[in-house]
Order: C-alpha cells, then structure tokens, then sequence
C-alpha cells in the first residue's frame, strides 16, 4: 500500500463531490470520476431547497434534526451558494388541523426554530399568497445552487490536489484475489477539460479504495462486482416559472403530497413535485399531466401561478434506498436517510464502500461519515474540516459594492454576477477587455463567461451551470450564439458549432414542456430567429466548417453603398422584383 | 386647492413624506408593485430598444428592454436591490410601451423604478435632486410667476440669470422660457362667467331635440394651458360650446406628468388625488373628461391606474379623452372643417409633429385627417421621430445635446415642409420645435377655433 492511499470516487453528484472534498482536506490521494457533467445526475435536477428539517419534522426526525444541523453549516461554508430566504409551512382551510399542531411540535422537538404567523402576516410576507389562507409556521429553510455549490466542492477537491474528470464513465471494476483493486473507464475526449473532438480513450485506474456514490446508479456500478445494491429510483417533476412569485419557500402544511413546495431560485421559482417509482433512472417517462398537476395544485396556495409564465420543466430520479426486508409499496414512504454499504462487511467484497440515498442538504455530512469510514480502513486518524473551512467563493465577501465604479457594470448585472462569484468576483469580473453582457436575461458577462470556460473546457453546458447563462426566460434563443462564440480563440470553429448544438439540444429539451402562453411564442420567435439568421432549419453545411475566406471583406467604397445605383436601398434586388 | 390658496409652502429640498415605498408593507392588495410579473410577457424581441429615441442617440443608454423588463426579472423585493442609475437617462416618451408587441407594462416599469431610483438612491440635497424637484413642479414655479408674467418673462430669458441657472442648477442657457400670459386662463374663465356662462352658450348651439347630457364635458387643461398658452384652453372652450357641449373647469392640479419623468411619485400622488376626486365626481354625473395636452390625457388614461390605487381611477381613466380625439369621435366635426375655409392668421401651410404620448393613444394621425379637406390652409406631417424634449427632459443642461440630437430629424423635416409654422397637440414638443427652427407654433383646437367659431 502506498504511503498517500489513492482514493477513487465515482459520482460527480453532490455525494461525490462532498466525499471527494473531505478526503483531499484528509491529505488522501483523491480521483473523482464523472460520466458527464458535474450535476449530471439527480443533483443537477433537484428542487434547490437547503431543508430546515420541517418537511420531514413529524414523519422523519432524525432526518430533520440532520438538516438543520447541516442547514446551518452551510449558510456558514457556502454562503455564496445560498440564500436564507426562509421558509413557512402554509395551512389553507380545508388542511388537517392536528397536523399543523404536529409539525410545530415536531419541529420544536428536532430543534428547528419555528413560529406560528397568522394568514395576514403571511400575507404580508408573501403577497402573492391565496387570501384565503388559515395561518402558517415560519421556518429557516433556504434556496441553494446545486450546481455552483457542486463545482465549489469540486475546486476545493482540486486545490487540495485531487483529479477530477468529467465525461468520464466507469465502465468496469477491476476485481483482483476477490478484492476491488480500481476501474477501467471511458474518457469522452481525454483527460482534463473536455474539449469537442478530441480523442477519447479508456484507461484502467487503480486504487487503494473505490467509493460508489453513484445515487440512482449505484445498482450498475454493483453489478460489475456482483454485488446487489437495492436502489429504488424515484421520479418528481419540477416546473420552473419565469420569475420568482414568492421569494420566501412555501410548503403545503400538510401530510406527504404532490405539487406541496415552491422554491425561490435565483431569478425564477421551481414548483415541485411527484414521487413515483420508475425502473430505469435514465429512461422513464415525463408527461405532461404531471407539469399540469404542479400549477393545479400549487396555484391553491399562490393563485397567480394559473396566469404565470413557466420557462421548462424537468424531472429528477431520487436514489432511495431501503434495507431488503423493509418493503415499502409507496416510495413515498421509503426513508430519505442514508446508508454506507461495507462491501467487505455485507458481500464479502473488500476495497468498496457504496453509499445511497439521502439528501442533497446533507451531502456534506454524508461526506464526513464516508471519509471517516475509508479512514478507518487505513488506521489514519486525521479530523474533518469540511464543516469549517468555507468552499472557494464563500470566503468574506459582501454583494454590496458600487458595480459600475468597480467593474463597470450596470447595477442589477453587477449584483447578480457578484452573487453567483462571490469572493471569487474581483478575481473574475476586474478585466482588462470589454465586458459586454452574454446572457441578458441572467445578467452574466463575458467575463465569468471565460472564467467558466477556463475551467471547463469547451462544453458550454458545463459555462451554462456555472454561471446561469442561458438559463433565463430567452432559454438560450439570444445567447446560445453569443456563448460558442466566447469559445472563438482558444477553440477551433467546428468545436464551437458542436458545444453549441448540444447547449441548444439541452435547452429544448426543457422547454418542450412549457410549450404554450407565453413560452410558446419565445419558442416560435426562437425558431424564426435561428432558422432565419443561423440556417437551423435547413442546413446544408451541417457537419462541415465554413470556408469563411471564401467571403469577400467587403468594399472599402463606401460611396458605392445605398445611394448607388446597383444596389436598392430597401434591401430588394436592384432591378425591381 | 383652488389656485387662490399658496402652493409654495413645498420646498423642494425636503422630501414629501408618505408611506415609504415599500411593496411588501403594503396591503392587502399590494401587487401593483411587484412589477416582476410583468417580465413575463416579454419575449426579447428587442423591438423598444430600436423605437427608443433616448437609445438611438446616447450608446449609454441600456434601452428600455434592460430598463423594463430585465431590470424588473433581476430584481427581488425583498432585498436592498439598486436601480441602475440608467432610469434617469430615460426620457419617459413612453415609445417602447407603445412599440412593445407582447404586452409588457414598461411605462409602469421605468415610472415605478424611476419613482424608487429618487426615492432609495438619489441624494435629496443634491443639485440635480432640487433641480429635477422644480422643473417637475412646473405648475408652482409657474404659479409665482404668474404674479408678476411680465417681469417673469422677462427675468426668466435675461441671459445673466440664464447663465447662472445653467452653472448652478443645470437648466441650459440655450433654451428661451416660455412666456407667462399676462391673464391666466383660470382668470379668463373666472371673468367670462364660468360655466354657468358656457351652460348658456352651449345651449344655444345645440339642436333643440339634443339630450343636454350628451353634451358635458369637463375640461383638463394643465398648467401649460392655464399659465402659457391661454389661447389654447380658450380655442378648447369655444370650439366646444360652439358644438353645443357645456364645459365645466373642475379642481385640478398638475397631471404628474413631469413627476413621473423625474421619478417624484409622491408628489404626482399628491395631484393625482385631487385630479381624480373631482374628476370622478363629475364623471359619475355623466361629465367625460377632456385634455388638450396629450400627456395629461396619458397621465390620467395610462399612467395614473398603472401607478395609484386612488377611488374612482379607472372611472376617470375610462372617459378621459383628448379633446380632438373626442370631437372627432362625438361630432360631426369632419364635415364642419371640410366646408369651412380659414383666412387670415392662421390661412397657413402648417408643419405637424405628432407628440409621443400622443402616439400612445393612438392619435398620431388625427390632425393631419382632419385638416386634410379644410380649405386655406396646408398641413404636412413631420414624420414619427420625437422631439427630443420630452417635457422636463430637455430642460436639463447634461441632456440638452442629446435632447437636441433626437429633434434633429424633426427640425429637418420641418425646415423642409412647405410652411414656417408648426403644429402639435403637446405644449413642450412646441417648445422644442420653436427651439428648433423659430417657427411659432399652433395647436389643433386654435385652428378647429379659426375654422368654425365666429370671430
Ligand atoms: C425531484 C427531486 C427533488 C429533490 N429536491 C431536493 C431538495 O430540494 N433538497 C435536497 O436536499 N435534496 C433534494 N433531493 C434529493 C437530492 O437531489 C439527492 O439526494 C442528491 O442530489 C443525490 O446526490 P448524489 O450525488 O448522491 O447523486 P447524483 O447527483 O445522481 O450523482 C451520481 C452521479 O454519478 C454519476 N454516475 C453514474 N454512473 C456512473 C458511472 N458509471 N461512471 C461515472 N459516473 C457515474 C451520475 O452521472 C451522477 O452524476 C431531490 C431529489 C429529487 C429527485
Ligand atoms: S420611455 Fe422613451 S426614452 Fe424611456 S426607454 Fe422608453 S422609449 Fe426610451
Ligand atoms: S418590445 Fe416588449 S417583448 Fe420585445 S423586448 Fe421589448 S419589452 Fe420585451
């Protein structure tokens, strides 16, 4: 065994990332393994809300009380990924009573601060709320950035000398003497940043440890060893609105149910969401009854989403995980906890650890609780850090800065970019060049543009969950250009035209589910908008580069311009048809 | 208030109290500040940015779509969010809310951010804060030298005060005061007998077998009318009772309209509420309301419901009218013109510029229809730039250039146009087209007047 055991995660959910994290702080030798993006899994299409513990105060207390205590941690640790909007718990007329009672107990019980406000001050909170609302419990749940804080703990990982790859699958387990000994897998387009085109490969890694933190992956990844690991992947759509009508969390007060929660989210809210077994967590069905049932039911609590513009929805696969011999019919009654699975313990397969199911909320603890495991099995005895060194960006810092003295940006732009950055934005946003804005709808300039591309390569879907470009009510119809040509210099033409595709792939993908009002028509200005200026219709030099040489410059003649006779100065041809 | 009660007991260094503009505290019903909704209708098609005359000519300007609605979508209440101080470069023509194809409340938006730019950000002691406090209360300003117009007029165009104002306060030299009359408009009616005196004019114009309550309108007439361009709010009152309609010339104070262009909402409230009581009062009793200046009829139309939640607003938005727009609508004023011939004076080729606000009602076209078959005279529409001043906006030293630069086109085509008089419904787009090119300038109702009332 080498004097620095070389860890091996794969996932690059935010489990992963977490684990990966604390083991590079433990001084582990630390590779993380990602078969897309960061976030390509279910972090990357979760609801956004850091839990107070209310939610699962009556039915889940230990669930609870971990939340709080790691909701607290991470206002703390990840203060520029999220934001204390708070919470309440809203009961309408016609919801049970003794289960409002319940949860305020509950909540006292697991510790969680929580205070009964009557309709009208809830109202005054919220204005947007039904006026018919009875009362409600105000608790400290808050919106937090899966994606920003995923990539946070991914660079913290680095800086302490961990690899990260992403478009990395894992293909196999290397399984020497009954014993897990690395992996073999598949590089997308080499190692490091992820450029278009470039060759891939496989690669066989070995290691000291592997951890599974696949999520909803982590049968596969168990089959390759023949071991049995009994996920049960969850489905719930989310339906995100064009701005956010609340700016605090609602829930529904009232027992487990679809459609009870909106989450503020940056500029938008996301209304949440179902819960539905499905077999396969990467090929389930999306309807639009369930898009429907989000807007029916939530506009109970806030009327006005009936009228509301929603930009797309998408749908998420919770990894649930229960003990064999529990047996819960309804996935809605499978625990939200989280289990560490010794493969030596519990298959007799040593060099493995899988963990599955938990939360999002509580990836950090998770985090501790596997690394002091692979600890254990070297006999090092080295303290967790995570919960008190920030992650790169939430050091000190204040969004409150004068904008245009500062980086020259307009005052919203200005707050928004410092927010996403934080203590990362004078490093970011000080530059030299122009600085025009990319993305309108979001506020974000070239400049965190190229920081994002910095970091990762040339996949713009990668730049988009960095920095929200193309994640506004335009859907990437304005910008999706503007962003492959940001990559114009460091990458060739053609690699451009490929990360743009898929950026606009991505983004339909979405919006299909938003297809009438007012999303409708942005989807039809979008279309008439690339099929007239980029040939998106009908393109005829797909696949093949431009010759842009074969182009003239121009003529320097200016006098030959509207006023001369070969040319008609309404743009029609010359010679009257 | 009557105009007998003293209006300077404001100083303009002190901010109006009143709530604190605070969404959130307002209630129950308290949505009309949350604009972000209204981001919802914009598709981004960036059809205001290229109908903004401000961003035509300034490249600072963002536009009205970064000013409206992506500025609205970024923004959260609850949260010490700034204006960008960008809303101050906004004239408040209001193009971009006519030009908007999806709906999108932008006037609502750049008024609201405007009225929370002064309030939140601005320095209540500074220059340009008294300055815009001034030119936005025009009507107290206007008030004093009423008193004494000719030394006003004359004290006001005196270029060593002029020099000192554009030093001091940042009013450009360059730009002439407009006179005061020497009888204010409200002192002509006052001596002509009131309404009684039109109660009885207007009878004996009007057909016997005519429903008398037809024939009520209750005139708005501003302040430019009432202290400046008297002859405008007469020509009104004669053209009217010369149809057969009573006119009654209720309490009123200042529409808003500079108020809401410099982003003093309280003050604009504080009017709007007298407007909108007596106003309402009359509609209710089958009055419509009729403004001569189109952005009054736009403040009471558009601006006021969009803004203030005052009793009886909507009434009044719904039966204010401009007052050529409601002649044409009510009367047979067509054929009056097209068999009427107009000599003398006012026999001219005229030059017509079609204000912005009144644009926005959808009046750009009514003059030239109208004049078209009246004989003796001509009249040429200008084309459909604006006329850079936009009310206060002009009258402000840091954004005369660009004021001047957006009249450009209209003093071109003005100079070009057959004649060497102007014609618009809006009393600063005269200003401006008298700045422009020397031309005297006329409004509809003076020539409806020279037409079909008797000398
Ligand atoms: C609809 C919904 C809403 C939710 N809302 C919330 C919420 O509001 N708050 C909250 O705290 N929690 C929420 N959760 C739960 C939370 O999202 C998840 O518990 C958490 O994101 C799981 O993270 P993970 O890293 O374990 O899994 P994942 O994010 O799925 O990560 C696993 C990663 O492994 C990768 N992978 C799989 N196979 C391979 C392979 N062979 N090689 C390489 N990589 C591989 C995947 O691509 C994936 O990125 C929600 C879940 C759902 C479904
Ligand atoms: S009101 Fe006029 S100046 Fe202001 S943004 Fe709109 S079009 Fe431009
Ligand atoms: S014209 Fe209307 S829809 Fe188009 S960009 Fe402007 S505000 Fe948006």
């Amino acid at each position: 065994m080498a004097a620095t055991p070389h860890v091996l995660v794969i996932g690059g959910g935010s489990t992963g990332v977490g684990i990966a994290r604390d083991l590079a702080m433990r001084e582990f030798d630390v590779t993380l393994l990602e078969q897309g993006n960061l976030t390509h899994g279910t972090t990357g299409r979760m609801h956004g809300l850091l839990h107070s513990g209310g939610r699962y105060a009556v039915a889940d207390q230990a669930s609870a009380t971990e939340c709080i205590e790691e909701n607290r941690v991470l206002r703390d640790i990840a203060s520029h990924c999220v934001e204390m909007t708070g919470g309440l718990f809203v009961k309408r007329p016609e919801d049970d009573e003794s289960y409002f009672q319940d949860k305020l107990s509950g909540c006292e019980e697991c510790g969680i601060p929580a205070e009964v406000v009557s309709g009208r001050e809830a109202r005054q909170m919220e204005p947007h709320l039904a006026t018919d609302i009875d009362k409600a419990i105000t608790v400290p749940d808050g919106a937090v950035d899966p994606f920003r804080l995923v990539v946070a703990n991914a660079a913290s990982a680095q800086e302490h000398g961990a690899r990260v790859e992403t478009h990395s699958k894992v293909r196999d387990l290397l399984v020497e003497d009954g014993e897990v000994v690395g992996v073999e897998v598949e590089h997308d387009s080499g190692p490091g940043l992820r450029v278009h085109g470039v060759e891939g490969g496989r690669e066989e890694i070995r290691a000291d440890y592997v951890v599974n933190a696949t999520g909803a992956w982590a049968g596969r990844i168990g089959d390759m060893a023949g071991v049995d690991i009994e996920v049960r992947p969850s489905k719930g759509v989310m339906t995100i609105m064009n701005v956010r009508q609340v700016d605090t969390v609602i829930n529904r007060c009232r027992p487990k149910g679809d459609a009870d929660i909106i989450v503020p989210h940056e500029t938008t809210a996301i209304l949440g969401t179902t819960d539905e077994e499905v077999a396969d967590p990467e090929d389930y069905p999306e309807e639009q009854w369930e898009v429907d049932m989000m807007i029916d039911t939530l506009k109970e609590l806030v009327p006005m989403l009936e009228e509301a513009r929603t930009i797309r929805s998408f749908w998420g696969v919770r990894p649930l995980y229960e003990p064999p011999d529990v047996g819960s019919e309804d996935p809605t009654d499978i625990t939200r906890d989280f289990f560490l699975l010794d493969h030596e313990e519990r298959d007799g397969l040593p060099g493995m650890t899988s963990i599955v199911g938990g939360k999002f909320t509580t990836y950090r603890m998770m985090g501790e609780q596997i690394a002091d495991h692979v600890c254990n099995q070297f006999g090092i005895d080295r303290a967790c850090r995570t919960a008190d060194v920030p992650l790169p960006g939430s050091e000190d810092f204040s969004v409150l800065r004068d904008y245009m003295d500062e980086f020259g940006l307009r005052s919203p732009i200005g707050r928004r970019s410092v927010e996403r950055l934080g203590s990362r934005a004078d490093e970011v946003l000080q530059t030299a060049g122009p600085n025009p804005t990319v993305c309108e709808c979001e506020g974000v300039t070239r400049a965190e543009v190229q920081d994002a591309i910095a970091q990762s390569g040339s996949d713009l879907n990668a730049v988009r969950i960095r920095t929200r470009a193309s994640m506004g009510n335009c859907q990437g119809g304005f910008c999706s250009h503007r962003l492959a040509s940001e990559l114009h210099g460091e990458y060739e033409e053609p690699i451009a035209r490929r990360a743009w595709d898929e950026l606009l792939q991505e983004r339909w993908k979405g919006q299909r589910h938003a297809l009438w009002g007012q999303q409708l028509s942005q989807a039809a200005l979008n279309y008439a908008l690339h099929a007239t200026t980029q040939n998106r219709d009908h393109d005829p030099a797909d696949g093949e580069s431009l010759d842009f040489s074969a182009f003239d410059s121009g003529t320097d003649d200016r006098t030959t311009g509207a006023a001369g006779t070969d040319v008609a100065a309404d743009g029609g041809h010359a010679d009257g048809y | 208030m009557s105009d007998a009660e003293d209006p300077t007991t404001f100083s303009p260094a002190e901010p109006t109290t009143g709530e604190e503009f605070e969404p959130v505290e307002v209630f129950p019903d308290n949505d009309d500040f949350d604009l972000r909704p209204g981001a919802d209708n914009c598709y981004k098609c960036s059809t205001c940015d290229t109908n903004c005359p401000v961003a035509e000519v300034d490249d600072d300007f963002p536009g009205p779509k970064f000013q409206g609605p992506e500025q609205w979508r970024l923004t959260q209440t609850d949260d010490d969010y700034e204006i960008d101080d960008s809303i101050t470069s906004c004239s408040n023509c209001l193009r971009c809310d006519n030009a908007c194809p999806s709906g999108v409340p932008l006037s609502q938006m750049h008024n609201t951010a405007r009225g929370r730019y002064v309030d939140e950000q601005m320095s209540k002691l500074s220059v340009e804060y008294i300055r815009n406090r001034i030119l936005a209360n025009y009507r107290t300003s206007a008030w004093l030298a009423s008193k004494v117009p000719r030394l006003s007029t004359f004290v006001m165009n005196n270029s060593a005060v002029r020099w000192v104002m554009d030093k001091t306060m940042g009013i450009p030299k360059e730009r002439d005061f407009p006179a005061f009359a020497t009888e204010t408009f409200q002192e002509w009616w006052a001596k002509r007998g009131g309404a009684d005196e039109s109660r009885r004019r207007a009878r004996q114009n009007r057909p016997d077998d005519a429903d008398p309550s037809d024939y009520k309108v209750a005139y708005f007439h501003g302040c430019y009318s009432n202290y400046n361009t008297t002859q405008v709010g007469k020509a009104m009152v004669r053209v009217y009772e010369e149809l057969g309609f009573e006119v009654v010339v209720p309490e009123q104070k200042c529409s808003g309209t500079p108020m809401f262009a410099n982003g003093m909402l309280d003050d604009a409230e504080r009017h709007a509420k007298v407007n909108v009581s007596s106003m309402s009062d009359l509609v209710e009793q089958g009055y419509d309301a009729i403004a001569s200046c189109t952005s009054c009829s736009m403040a009471l139309r558009q601006e006021y419901p969009e803004l203030f939640d005052i009793d009886g607003i909507e009434k009044v938005s719904e039966n204010t009218y401009d007052s050529v727009e409601y002649l044409r609508i009510h009367t047979d004023i067509a054929d009056r013109l097209s068999e009427a011939t107009v000599e003398g004076d006012l026999a001219e080729e005229f030059a017509y510029h079609a204000p912005c606000h009144g644009r926005n009602q959808g009046l750009e076209r009514q003059a030239v229809e109208l004049f078209a078959e009246l004989d003796g005279v001509g009249i040429e529409d200008v084309g459909d730039s604006c006329s850079g001043i936009s009310g206060t906006y002009g009258w402000k030293s840091e954004k005369y250039e660009i004021s001047m630069e957006i009249g450009q086109p209209m003093f071109d085509h003005m100079e070009d146009s057959a004649g060497e008089t102007g014609m618009t419904e809006c009393p600063t787009c005269a200003m401006q087209m008298e700045h422009g090119t020397g031309y005297d300038v006329r409004h509809p109702l003076e020539l409806i007047e020279a037409a079909i009332v008797e000398a």
